[in-house]
């Protein structure tokens, strides 16, 4: 997992919950890179597992919903790296529909070994997106975080059901209607 | 500040004093990594660079010493380069003068200049166009074009090229050969006309004589001795020699006359055909090869060659037991014939002569000496070879080839 997904998670942590919760869900962790992250850097995923399960235990907040604060936290971060990327686009469900045909392409352009989840448009028409999420890591959560933050980032509203196909959450399919 | 804020700083501190290192030596190695590719590319670059030279001057090379005039001309057929031989073929330099596609046109070909470069236009290209210029010296020339179209990346046409050949020499020899032909085809007419009116002009005198030597032998038979009358014989003997030698100049003079087409037939049919014509004496036997090819020729004209060469063969047998055997051989371009027989043979000496018309080996009467002629200008005019070969007293053999790709 690349880097810059930990070094934002700690940032988020720290701002939200003080050094005092990030220091110890870190200590409470068995971490092979003692949690010492730099956004160059590519780490396991099972760090970000073990932190996120310690930070829930810590705070009480269940793990989906630090994942989607935290999914919703991270568009921040792309709009602030990639702005002229999401220029590009006009409206929320053009720019969520053409994230495996474009964006992850891209991507992989620049980060050739990034492990990223598959996002299959199932319907797409002016207001409605049906897409089918696949990703061993079941981090779908945290993708529903970004998707409320691109309609923010467009100014629109919608409502975005997430059905999980698979019960561990690895195959997901998401209704998504502007409102 | 208590101990434990003061132990959660250090290590905080302590991770981010790590990360910054980490980050440091992955940057560090990013860089060299840039490095190498920046320097792999610019190797490679440089290795481009001179691939572009020397194909560009290979390009010029071409360009420069291509034999045939080349000219780029835009789309609006505007000269924009064009290499020497253009130069001297159309008379200007480039750098001393703009010029269009259609003043170098003949002002007779205007039209025709302008259909073939808007075929080249719709088409891509235009091939084989031949067409009289006027060039800027005033020389009016015919040349022979093929003309493409240059497009970009985009598949768009940018420019026209064309290799232009000065062909005006060639299309004069073309039309003096032409005019030689005509004019060879006329005399040859005129020859045959000739022969014609000569053999019937010489034959009608000489039938006024033989009927005049009748009356005078009828009017004056009881009066004549012996003698004389031997003379009058000889007299007409000879009478018959002279209408024989004119008939054989008539024979000579068609024997190639185009009026019969090429035919393929089966060379069995042609030599017994020839065979039927003839009178075969009971003490001679012919025996002809089968398994005799099919060729390409005209079929009255190689009867006849068989027919004179087995004739030949007859008339002068002097053996009781006469063979004559006609026969085949398959050569690589070539069919082979031959006509051999056990008669009384040629000397050497006579081998070339008796092709020559009017020179019969024989003091025989009925020898016209055309026949091995007319058998030597119908086998060349078939594009083949007559020869003979012979032992004195043993007999003598005829041979002749046929083309095969006739």
């Amino acid at each position: 997992m690349k880097g810059i997904v930990f070094t934002e998670f700690l940032d988020l942590v720290e701002e939200k919950f003080g050094l005092m919760t990030l220091d110890e869900i870190i200590e409470k962790s068995d971490l092979p890179s003692g949690g010492s992250y730099t956004a160059v850097g590519t780490y396991e995923f099972q760090e970000m597992l073990q932190l996120v399960t310690n930070l829930s235990a810590v705070t009480g907040v269940s793990v989906d919903d630090l994942l989607m604060t935290y999914g919703e936290h991270f568009f921040k971060v792309l709009e602030k790296s990639y702005p002229h990327f999401l220029e590009q686009y006009q409206d929320p469900l053009g720019l969520l529909s053409s994230i495996e045909s474009h964006i992850h392409v891209e991507v992989r352009k620049i980060y050739p070994d990034a492990e990223l989840p598959k996002f299959e448009v199932l319907d797409l028409t002016e207001s409605t997106l049906v897409m089918m999420y696949r990703s061993s890591r079941a981090l779908y959560k945290f993708g529903l975080g970004l998707m409320h933050s691109t309609f923010a980032y467009f100014g629109e509203k919608a409502e975005i059901e997430a059905e999980k196909i698979e019960e561990d959450g690895s195959v997901v399919k998401f209704s998504i209607h502007k409102i | 500040m208590s101990d434990q804020e003061i132990a959660v700083l250090k290590r905080a501190l302590q991770r981010e004093r790590l990360a910054r290192k980490k980050a440091e030596s992955i940057l560090e190695q990013k860089a060299s990594e840039l490095y190498d590719t920046s320097q792999e590319l610019k190797k490679s670059n440089l290795a481009l660079q001179s691939l572009l030279r020397e194909k560009s001057s290979e390009l010029k090379g071409v360009f420069e010493n291509l034999v045939d005039a080349y000219v780029v001309m835009d789309l609006f057929g505007n000269v924009v380069k064009m290499n020497e031989a253009a130069e001297d073929l159309l008379g200007f330099r480039m750098e001393e003068e703009e010029v269009n596609l259609m003043s170098m046109a003949h002002p007779s070909e205007v039209d025709r200049v302008i259909q073939a470069f808007d075929k080249l236009m719709k088409e891509d290209s235009v091939a084989n166009f031949e067409v009289r210029i006027k060039t800027l010296r005033g020389e009016s020339k015919t040349v022979h074009i093929n003309a493409s179209l240059i497009r970009d990346e985009q598949h768009k046409p940018i420019a026209a090229q064309g290799i232009v050949r000065d062909i005006t020499e060639l299309m004069q020899l073309q039309k003096q050969k032409e005019e030689l032909l005509e004019s060879l085809g006329r005399s040859n007419e005129e020859l045959s006309d000739y022969a014609h009116v000569v053999s019937h002009d010489l034959k009608s005198p000489l039938r006024s004589i033989d009927a005049l030597v009748t009356w005078i032998l009828d009017d004056n038979k009881e009066t004549l001795d012996e003698t004389t009358l031997a003379n009058f014989d000889l007299i007409k003997q000879t009478l018959e020699k002279m209408e024989q030698l004119i008939s054989g100049i008539l024979e000579y003079a068609s024997a190639t006359s185009m009026d019969q087409k090429m035919l393929a037939v089966n060379v069995s049919d042609l030599i017994h055909g020839s065979i039927q014509m003839l009178h075969v004496p009971p003490g001679i036997q012919i025996e002809v090869d089968s398994g005799l090819p099919q060729v390409m020729c005209h079929p009255t004209k190689i009867q006849q060659v068989f027919q004179n060469l087995i004739g030949n063969a007859i008339k002068y047998m002097d053996s009781d037991a006469g063979q004559i055997h006609v026969g085949y051989q398959e050569r690589d371009s070539h069919h082979e014939f031959f006509v051999k027989d056990n008669g009384p043979g040629i000397g050497q000496e006579h081998h070339q002569t008796v092709f020559k018309v009017f020179q019969s080996v024989s003091p025989k009467s009925s020898s016209s000496g055309v026949g091995l002629s007319i058998v030597k200008k119908v086998i060349e005019f078939h594009g083949g070879k007559v020869w003979l070969e012979s032992v004195p007293d043993k007999g003598a053999t005829f041979f002749f080839t046929l083309k095969k790709d006739l």
